[in-house]
């Protein structure tokens, strides 16, 4: 039997505060608030699985994309000119939800698909200042060609029926969270996430050893723009309308940021940065003499600002940069249990420095 | 190793696995290589020398696909190459080390070789499908083996010894089964034990191996080779068995800038 497959095996601390959060968030329309519920934590999904695939393209690609929010709004906008039918600016298709869904979908599929063949060729701050040009092209297509938006945007866009209630799309935020979660976590061991691993590391040494270097690229960030497409359809839904402002340079970095808040090499702080972000801009106001300090609602990027230089002073990793930290000197204070040895720990590693040698 | 008596010359007997002809390579005004003809024949062990600034590595990133040439043409086993990007040799049965040992260095030293092992077997775009099974995990730890690298399989290549990274790099390289392995420098920075280690490995491949080496280590170069060619300004200077390479004094003119000890 596999070792993996032993239900013992997946008992670990991970999995189980992890089933533990979703257990909470499952129970939470219960436990707090209508505002707390459909406000802040559906906004918090909502930019989370979009600077997940931020993360999955830093983490595995080694590319840090500044496309993903526009991704997110091709996804809305496409969305909104299939499912309106008369009245709106927009094309006005008049597609029944799920048909305009598998549409934007597709769409942004594409997208996705070509702008990521363009970029394949360009790695590190060029890979950012392309991705930060197709984000500022994106803007200026879906402000300019008023026979898909306009500056004012697609405004009173419905959701399915299916989604009707605010706290259904709370709750298909949290599915939608829980198989990016997983399913990119599931990439990184695939014969594709680790061929995408091997190109972050060095794509000079993948081409000799056989592999397309730039369709990997490509193909990866196809499946986070798929991603960001879902995310931006439900903020499509949550908003019920979607302007090309909210797609412009602004919000993009702020999607970079939320990814940075968290710790961009870590899925978890996708989402952990997306509930600072909301939060702050959420309850800031309701801090008392917050006025008094000179931090009025136009000075919330400010805060942010600061957030962003004490974290990274702190913590490069982000928040989960500092948990990790945390629970490293909470158990250095416990003494170590005593298990099996695992190949790759930080000891063997260590070991195999001291010796410096190339015997075993 | 015996070494045949005789060194196969160019242009006569069986058709060279690798046969570059008049390959010129331009880095800006600095011309690089100068027409250069080299043919390399089947099992063949052939090590090119000569001083810094020869040309040894552009024509070696010329056969391996990393440099396209203004001029000529590079045909292995058959396949004229000159155009075709790197990714395309390991398909002819090609694999090469570099001279900066290149392993992935945010992976472990079992996910470089399946890397190697997969990447000119195609099937690594699935996302369906685990990036190890139990064939490719033996095959790996049968790799890990042959370079002394069985204790380490776990360890991530970024963390190794500069010692162990060159083998994990010829690891990487044995791991396709190639027929022909362009090795750049491998017994760069390497101890003298590691030095006869590498030499040891280099003569248990097999006969049918075709292997070209650059080589600043002469006595690494001279044991290995069948053949050596000395490289100086971007042309051939002279070829021939590594005995007759010794003798010749071009060879120490180039290299000490006086006549060989009579």
């Amino acid at each position: 039997m596999n070792p993996r497959m032993n239900p013992r095996h997946l008992l670990t601390r991970g999995n189980v505060l992890g089933a533990a959060l979703i257990a909470v968030l499952l129970v939470l329309p219960q436990l707090a608030t209508a505002f707390f519920v459909n406000f802040v934590m559906t906004q918090t999904l909502i930019l989370g699985l979009a600077a997940a695939t931020i993360v999955f393209l830093a983490t595995y690609g080694g590319m840090t994309s500044l496309a993903q929010f526009l991704l997110f709004g091709v996804a809305g906008f496409m969305f909104g000119n299939a499912a309106q039918e008369a009245g709106s600016r927009g094309l006005n298709l008049g597609w029944s939800p799920w048909v305009a869904v598998a549409f934007a979908l597709l769409v942004t599929l594409a997208a996705a698909f070509v702008l990521g063949a363009i970029a394949s060729r360009t790695t590190g701050l060029y890979f950012l200042m392309l991705t930060m040009v197709y984000a500022v092209i994106g803007y200026f297509v879906f402000a300019q060609i008023v026979e898909i938006s306009g500056p004012g945007g697609i405004t009173s866009i419905q959701r399915p029926d299916l989604l009707g209630p605010p706290v259904r799309l709370y709750y298909a935020g949290v599915l939608l969270s829980v198989l990016a979660y997983l399913g990119f976590r599931a990439v990184g061991r695939t014969a594709f996430g680790l061929a995408l691993q091997g190109v972050r590391d060095d794509p000079v040494r993948m081409a000799s050893l056989g592999f397309n270097v730039r369709l990997h690229r490509t193909l990866a960030f196809t499946l986070a723009g798929f991603v960001a497409g879902l995310s931006g359809l439900l903020n499509v839904w949550w908003n019920g309308q979607i302007d090309p402002a909210s797609i412009a340079t602004g919000p993009t970095l702020i999607l970079l940021i939320i990814a940075v808040i968290g710790g961009i090499t870590s899925f978890a702080g996708a989402w952990l940065g997306a509930f600072v972000y909301v939060w702050v801009f959420t309850y800031l106001r309701d801090l008392p003499l917050i006025d008094n300090i000179g931090i009025t609602e136009a000075r919330f990027n400010t805060v942010i600002g600061v957030i962003v230089l004490v974290i990274m002073v702190l913590s490069p990793e982000g928040l989960t940069g500092i948990v990790k930290r945390l629970r490293h000197r909470v158990g250095a204070r416990t003494p170590a249990m005593p298990g099996p040895a695992s190949g790759g720990s930080p000891s063997v590693g260590k070991r195999t420095k001291e010796l410096g040698g190339t015997r075993t | 190793m015996a070494h045949p008596s005789a060194a196969p010359s160019e242009r006569d007997g069986p058709t060279p696995v690798v046969r570059v002809r008049a390959v010129t390579v331009a880095f800006g005004g600095l011309l690089a290589l100068r027409g250069i003809d080299l043919d390399i024949a089947r099992g063949e062990r052939l090590a090119i020398i000569g001083p810094n600034g020869a040309g040894k590595s552009t024509l070696f990133n010329v056969i391996a696909g990393d440099v396209t040439p203004g001029e000529g043409s590079v045909v292995i086993k058959g396949v004229e190459c000159v155009h075709r990007p790197s990714r395309y040799r390991p398909r002819l049965g090609v694999a090469r080390t570099y001279q900066k040992a290149r392993a992935l260095a945010g992976l472990t030293v079992r996910e470089n070789i399946y890397l190697a092992l997969t990447g000119h077997r195609g099937r690594h775009l699935a996302l369906w499908r685990s990036s190890t099974d139990r064939r490719t995990d033996e095959e790996a730890a049968e790799v890990a083996d042959r370079v002394w690298l069985s204790g380490q399989l776990d360890a991530v290549a970024g963390e190794l010894a500069h010692g162990q990274q060159r083998q994990l790099e010829l690891g990487m390289a044995i791991a396709t089964r190639p027929d022909v392995m362009l090795l750049d420098e491998p017994a760069s920075g390497l101890s003298r034990g590691e030095r006869e280690r590498l030499v040891e490995l280099l003569e248990s491949f097999d006969e049918d191996l075709t292997l070209l080496l650059i080589e600043h280590d002469m006595d690494v170069a001279f044991r290995v080779a069948h053949r050596v060619v000395v490289m100086a300004d971007g042309e051939r200077v002279t070829a021939g068995t590594p005995a007759q390479v010794r003798s010749d004094p071009r060879v120490h003119r180039i290299y000490l800038g006086t006549e060989a000890p009579s």
